[in-house]
């Protein structure tokens, strides 16, 4: 039992168990709050795999994301509303079959995947933030730009579509 | 405190960890105590009054009663209050301010975790802070709290942006975003001079994150009356405090180490003095300042808060960031 594998246990049960409860919960300030815990433990996995710069990068954006959807939940559902569910009907059963078809498939692949050995000193050096910028403006810098572009559309349209309904009004 | 982080993990080393959080956790708690008593004293002296003068001598004690009052008060919980979130809030609050003092190097040798990314850890961290300020607005089930919880996060979150982009220059300048590679390269001159306009963002876009005067929207007294903590007593309101000061406290060692040159003295001749007493003596000017500017600004209006964050800070620190660009290509000789 060494700490990593002690810490492995703990984070992935974190976030298993808040995706868990995310879809269980029936109000919508819990639900954000158990995939929070969800997100800041992936970063924990993150920081466990030696890549700190994303799990650092993993609670910074997704902590500012969480509080705006918060936000959005708070401003609009009622304080007491609840979340009823769907109740017992074929599409219960549809899902289960999905899910089961789904998780047996990933299961499959993992299993079949045969893993090639991390070349020499690989693992023991972790990547540091200075090679990573090197990487991504120079061997990646088309798909980066093509990112940003894509985050920019995305904004304007966003700004377009509010600002459609605004003057209609 | 680095060897101990490379051994293999056993219940020696565990306890080791335990204790140096303990005696961090000390420290942080006298701090926090008597930076309470030192801004009731300087703000006293600023309007024309004594201060707390009577527990103790010199009014030495006063905070200390002041604690003792809050842990001993009956813990009140409104009746229709989200039990669980209530009681989480304060610590999803409170967790972050302590967690974020884990890359703080206090000197060459006081210092626990030497990240490689330890300015991105604590700005990554310190955001956290704002889920539980939400959490604890909406759980109190009260108006005012939760309208404390919306704009905490409406601020934090809009200047959390200008306040990584003006860090960017020194790390720009100093090519590693290590808070003690920061500090090191700071030997010949404190980045305050040549980073003299990220210095000024930062000091303004830190202000708002720590929720502090003139940016104290969140928990405005004469409009809210007491922010997201309204409905807190006892225990958990002091949580919400020590969160604040000990976010003072992350924050002051911050610029001391981002901008006032950490442990280096001011004149290498100065060096026979301690690294410790210059960080502490630096660290204090900037804890002196968060109370002078709390006697003397007034707080800013909702309206201006927002459009000052995006049309003042942000585009100045965005100038900051091409002059130092500009510069550093410069000096590599990229334009000659």
């Amino acid at each position: 039992m060494t700490g990593e594998f002690l810490a492995f246990f703990i984070l992935s049960l974190l976030t298993i168990g808040g995706a868990v409860f995310m879809i269980s919960f029936t109000r919508v300030v819990h639900m954000v709050i158990s995939l929070g815990i969800t997100f800041i433990s992936i970063a924990g996995l993150f920081v466990l795999l030696g890549a700190e710069f994303v799990g650092v990068a993993q609670v910074l954006v997704y902590s500012g994301a969480i509080s705006i959807l918060m936000l959005f939940g708070i401003m609009l559902t009622k304080h007491n509303a609840s979340d009823e569910g769907t109740g017992r009907s074929w599409k219960n059963i549809f899902s289960l079959v999905f899910v089961a078809g789904l998780f047996g498939l990933m299961f499959w692949g993992i299993q079949k995947t045969v893993w090639t050995a991390p070349p020499e000193g690989a693992a023991a050096q972790t990547a540091s933030v200075k090679q990573l910028g090197v990487e991504i403006f120079t061997k990646y810098v088309i798909p980066f730009e093509l990112v940003s572009v894509l985050l920019l559309v995305a904004l304007v349209g966003a700004i377009i579509m509010a600002k459609k309904e605004g003057d209609s009004e | 405190m680095s060897d101990l982080l490379q051994q293999t993990p056993s219940w020696g080393t565990a306890l080791w960890f335990a204790l140096a959080a303990v005696a961090l956790l000390l420290v942080v708690l006298g701090f926090v105590t008597y930076a309470i008593y030192f801004e009731r004293k300087v703000i006293g002296w600023m309007q024309l009054r004594i201060g707390p003068n009577r527990v103790g001598p010199l009014g030495l004690l006063q905070t200390v009663a002041d604690v003792a009052k809050l842990l001993l008060k009956e813990d009140t919980r409104p009746q229709h209050a989200d039990k669980a979130l209530f009681t989480l809030a304060p610590i999803l609050a409170y967790a972050p301010a302590f967690g974020v003092l884990a890359v703080m190097p206090f000197t060459d040798s006081i210092r626990f975790a030497d990240l490689g990314i330890g300015l991105l850890y604590y700005i990554a961290l310190s955001g956290i802070t704002v889920l539980g300020v939400i959490t604890a607005g909406w759980a109190s089930n009260n108006k005012y709290s939760l309208i404390g919880g919306l704009r905490s996060a409406a601020q934090m979150i809009s200047y959390e942006v200008p306040l990584v982009m003006s860090v960017v220059g020194v790390v720009l300048m100093t090519g590693s975003m290590n808070l003690r590679d920061i500090v090191l390269a700071q030997q010949d001159v404190w980045n305050i001079v040549p980073q003299f306009l990220g210095f000024a963002v930062f000091i303004v876009a830190a202000q708002a994150e720590l929720n502090r005067t003139p940016f104290d929207l969140p928990e405005a007294e004469s409009e809210l009356v007491a922010g997201y903590h309204v409905e807190y007593s006892g225990f958990r309101f002091a949580m919400f405090m020590l969160a604040e000061y000990v976010y003072m406290f992350g924050m002051g060692a911050l610029v001391t180490i981002l901008f006032l040159g950490g442990w280096l003295p001011i004149h290498p001749s100065l060096s026979f003095i301690p690294g410790i007493v210059w960080f502490v003596l630096k660290f204090s000017l900037y804890v002196f300042f968060q109370f002078w500017v709390r006697a003397t600004f007034p707080r800013l209006r909702v309206d201006q808060l927002m459009s000052f964050a995006w049309k003042v800070l942000l585009p100045l620190a965005l100038l900051n960031i091409l002059l130092t660009a500009v510069v550093i290509s410069f000096q590599n000789g990229m334009f000659s």
